[in-house]
């Protein structure tokens, strides 16, 4: 590699070649310059974030291996974009060894040599690291101008940044000055990238006649093919020098912007995703944050309400908008994205926690109808669903933010009527639906057998059945079917009749924790009293509340969703099965199930193991569209003009050929989808059923007084 | 200014219930109990006021009834007011309008009140009397089935929108003091959010007896009532019935029906 009659020592890149002292003193004067302005722009924004609440953190170590974890692998970018993640992915690392290079040289020239006289950067590892920047420089070239070609010609409707929350003569309609910043920190990495490869080139030129660069030059491939290039342009040596000089100035001038600005701009992500990333929670919807019942208020009203994660999390956005693709409120044309309601938060906080002093408290206000504020109608077309939590790649939980200001808007009295009388019927019977307490357990009159009383006698499985199951017609079938199951299976099972309550997860996601914590801890204290091993539902958004959020109020219970348990029992042989279903259907993951308990597979399997073929939907699994019940939306009729999530979600399944069944596992989808696939003109092609209806009907179990009107029900296949 | 909001606890029947055994009432193992709709409106009424023109006006709720009506006044001090007023005896038990309008009236002048705002009625035995006797009592001016409020603190008039039959709204100025009774409708009442409620279990509800009010009891229940209960029936539903046939077979059978009901034949 080196020829033997080179001094290694001397092959190496002499810094400041040919400087004057002048140049040299102001160069350190711009580096530490732009060095201080940085460290004043960290100040000025961790500042900004430590102006929130306080949370206290714990698991840390485990939180940063998962940062670390998803950084390296880049697993949040490549979702849903593959090729976006892979580019970001060669910026990232390629931009990374850039840094971790100018990083090395400065340690050995301004560090270990005037110190010890310490030296490394030359000969073989010179030139090693050489040919490691030069292609680094490509892989970050190419990132950007991928970047830019993504912006430009692929005009991605997620990068379009007007709003659906406002409308288009409003002042923060049009955020063009995002577009603007997007651009210009394309255009300001891309401009230090080719300088860069110019000022190496021009130095070559200068140099062509030492043999101690022009010799090694092809350890830097790019930089000599464009000094070739420049030769042939007739450029010469004494003009390259020439050039060389404002080069390197320009391109260290630049990258000292960069620095000095770095902590203001859309660059500070760097820091920010990394830091959101190392925060997350792990059950951010699942389980929804705990207030002082004892405070004076709840609920966010302020900026300043937020805890300082979630200021940090404001800052941590890319304007990415995957959450915003994803949201089945934008999807519909209600007035909200969840990228839009970060950017109003941070557009916010830098407004007016950025400065010295903290303003008034009514110019902190974070809800209201001015520009940088959040509309109440922008929180309540939120359905709770986690897609924008799930997808986020920086690790952004917007729905605990959401909820929080849905708690102050709830104390202040401001919601849709249609909420209100479902609270007020929660508060007096204990169920939204406004049905008599006394006729929760009237569905279980159509059986030809008693259900045990969970409060009367032990059992082994105690069945909290829910609001819909226990009043809602069509899903009241589905409650029997399951009954019917579980009889035939001859498991112990009991409910706890007149005793159970809604469990709460549409009241808390609403906002109303006062009534919540109140139907938490009347639930627990009447299970407390009941012997049993665990609890079932069919219901996942009482299974997720039982599960994740009960035992914050002291209901500590092993807690199984109806598919689960369904999935178990056939594993062991307990059910009996007459019939193959021999349908293909497509299969709809509900939220609560689905992406907030990760649970995917065990209705999949209890699907396959009856003889049902699902084919899935284009959005399936974690990237599943809500059915638009959730957060206490099925309380509030969706108005008439607009495409409801349902629909939208039920045409997705009318492209799938030769289906005839929609099958949930959720009450709220169950209602939802019944309505969606008759106004969507789908109802002769696909019929809306649940799991548990098509197990039951593998039994033979749909007794006649049951379904009397249902003819859809096969009961006259004869078996040996 | 203080604006004195009386709301009662209304009874609220069950799809099923059956009549006590005197037949005077229904059998409270049948009845929730809920605040009346219309004093519902009247008390956010009054929180608007006040929301509007700050701590110069004060707003007191009150009612007349037992131990459990203070949930009725928890709902209203979950929204906003500082401190409430429960007037009860055993002796003021089966008392009529007049007798509640008469307590009010006593606790309007005890608190020194300058406008009582009553709903128009309540939704269980809907007298729509309480509010205008307490007028009466009282000997101030009176606006019924009040749609739209406008005052101005200590200003001598207010004036108010009341609601006519087709329609038609009635334009008034009324002399302060006054009472008002408010309908359904003149606003949108905010919902009282459960930590509200057990907040409110912290402001000072004060109980007074009638005698406190300086009323005897042959004021109160039902020696000092106008009216009583005689009984509760169920009126026996009717039935229709779909006449078929030719016109003198119809006509026939409109006869017999006539003749059946009048008790002949």
């Amino acid at each position: 590699m080196i020829n033997p009659a080179h001094d290694p020592q001397a092959i190496t890149r002499i810094l400041f070649q040919d400087f004057p002292l002048w140049m040299m003193v102001v160069f350190y004067i711009s580096a530490v310059a732009a060095m201080a302005m940085f460290v004043y722009g960290c100040y000025i924004q961790v500042r900004k974030y430590w102006r929130g609440q306080p949370i206290s953190l714990k698991q840390m170590q485990q939180r940063i291996g998962l940062m670390l974890r998803d950084i390296v692998s880049h697993r949040t970018l490549r979702r849903r974009d593959t090729s976006a993640g892979i580019m970001h992915a060669a910026i990232f690392f390629c931009f990374a060894t850039l840094f971790v290079g100018t990083a090395t040289i400065t340690l050995e020239y301004d560090i270990l040599k005037p110190i010890a006289g310490w030296t490394f950067w030359y000969g073989d590892f010179y030139l090693w690291f050489s040919l490691l920047m030069d292609l680094a420089g490509v892989g970050v070239g190419v990132g950007l101008v991928y970047m830019m070609y993504r912006r430009k010609w692929l005009a991605l409707p997620k990068l379009d940044y007007h709003r659906p929350d406002r409308q288009t003569a409003e002042p923060d309609y049009d955020r063009s000055w995002y577009r603007l910043e997007d651009w210009l920190f394309l255009w300001n990495l891309i401009i230090i990238i080719v300088t860069g490869y110019v000022l190496e080139a021009s130095r070559l030129v200068w140099l062509q006649t030492d043999h101690l660069v022009w010799d090694y030059r092809w350890w830097s491939p790019i930089g000599t093919s464009v000094a070739l290039l420049m030769h042939d342009f007739g450029l010469s040596a004494q003009g390259a020098g020439e050039l060389r000089y404002y080069l390197w100035w320009f391109h260290g001038l630049i990258a000292f912007l960069f620095i000095a600005l770095l902590p203001f701009t859309k660059a500070k992500h760097m820091f920010t995703a990394i830091a959101s990333l190392s925060l997350r929670n792990a059950q951010p919807t699942a389980r929804l944050p705990l207030t002082d019942p004892d405070a004076e208020t709840i609920g966010v009203r302020s900026i300043t309400d937020f805890n300082w994660k979630q200021l940090l999390h404001t800052d941590a956005c890319t304007k990415c908008g995957r959450c915003h693709e994803a949201c089945p409120a934008n999807a519909s044309g209600f007035p909200l994205s969840p990228r839009d309601m970060v950017l109003t938060l941070r557009e916010l906080s830098n407004n007016t926690l950025q400065g010295r002093k903290i303003p008034m408290v009514d110019d902190l206000k974070a809800v209201g109808d001015g520009v940088n504020q959040i509309r109440s109608e922008t929180l309540w077309s939120c359905r709770t669903c986690s897609a924008c939590v799930e997808i986020c790649p920086v690790g952004i939980e917007h729905v605990p933010m959401i909820v929080e200001m849905r708690r102050a808007l709830v104390e202040d009295g401001e919601m849709d009527a249609a909420v209100q009388t479902a609270l007020q019927n929660v508060q007096k019977k204990g169920n939204s639906i406004g049905e008599n307490k006394r006729k929760r357990a009237a569905w279980t009159k159509k059986l030809d057998f008693t259900i045990k009383d969970a409060r009367k006698e032990a059992v082994d499985l105690l069945w909290f059945v829910g609001d819909y199951a226990s009043f809602d017609p069509r899903y009241q079938k589905v409650a029997q079917s399951f009954a019917r199951i579980l009889q035939a299976s001859g498991i112990n099972f009991g409910i706890l009749y007149e005793a159970e309550m809604t469990a709460g997860n549409d009241v808390r996601r609403v906002g109303e924790e006062g009534l919540f914590e109140h139907l938490a801890e009347t639930n627990i204290a009447k299970l407390a009293a009941c012997e049993f091993e665990r609890i079932v539902t069919t219901d996942p958004h009482s299974f997720n509340t039982l599960k994740n959020e009960y035992p914050d109020f002291g209901g500590n219970y092993d807690v199984i969703h109806a598919t689960q348990l369904v999935e178990q029992m056939l594993t062991d042989g307990m059910i009996p099965l007459i019939r193959q279903a021999n349908r293909k259907v497509t299969y709809h993951d509900s939220c609560h199930l689905g992406r907030l308990n990760k649970e995917y597979e065990a209705p999949r399997q209890v699907l396959k193991k009856i003889g049902v073929e699902v084919v899935e939907m284009p959005r399936n699994q974690d990237n599943s569209f809500c059915c638009g019940a959730g957060g206490g939306r099925i309380w509030t009729p969706d108005p008439l003009d607009m495409d409801k999530p349902a629909e939208l979600r039920m045409q997705e399944a009318a492209q799938i050929e030769a289906i005839d069944a929609f099958v949930v596992n959720c009450p709220k989808c169950m209602n939802m989808f019944e309505d969606a696939v008759k106004s969507t003109g789908n109802d002769d092609k696909l019929e809306v059923i649940e799991v548990i209806e098509l197990i039951a009907s593998c039994m033979q179990l749909e007794s006649s007084e049951s379904n009397e009107t249902d003819t859809t029900t096969p009961t006259e296949i004869s078996e040996g | 200014m203080k604006i004195l909001v009386p709301v009662k606890q209304v009874a609220v029947l069950d799809e099923d219930f059956e009549l006590r055994d005197d037949g005077k009432d229904v059998d409270v193992d049948f009845l929730d109990y809920e605040l009346n709709e219309w004093d519902d409106f009247a008390w956010e009424a009054a929180l608007q006021l006040q929301e509007q023109h700050g701590d110069v006006i004060e707003i007191v709720p009150m009612t007349v009834g037992p131990e459990e009506a203070s949930d009725s006044l928890l709902k209203c001090l979950g929204k906003g007011g500082e401190r409430a007023i429960r007037v009860w005896h055993e002796s003021l038990q089966d008392s009529d309008p007049a007798v509640i309008a008469r307590v009010i009236a006593k606790v309007a002048q005890r608190e020194q009140a300058d406008m009582v705002f009553a709903g128009t009625l309540a939704s269980d035995h809907g007298y729509s009397q309480t509010g205008v006797s307490v007028a009466a009592e009282l000997n101030w001016a009176k606006a019924a089935v009040v749609s739209k409020v406008n005052i101005s603190p200590n200003a001598s008039c207010i004036q108010v929108n009341r609601e006519l039959e087709g329609g038609l709204e009635e334009s008034i100025e009324v002399q302060c003091p006054a009472v008002l009774t408010i309908q359904l409708g003149i606003n949108e009442p905010r919902y009282a959010s459960l930590r509200g409620i057990k907040q409110a279990k912290a402001k000072p509800i004060e109980v007074l007896s009638h005698t406190d009010l300086g009323l005897q009891d042959s004021d109160v229940g039902i020696a000092g009532s106008r009216s009583r209960v005689r009984r509760m029936v169920m009126p026996a539903k009717g039935q229709a019935e779909l006449i078929e046939g030719s016109v003198v077979e119809q006509a026939a059978r409109l006869a017999d029906i006539v003749k059946q009901l009048r008790g002949g034949v």
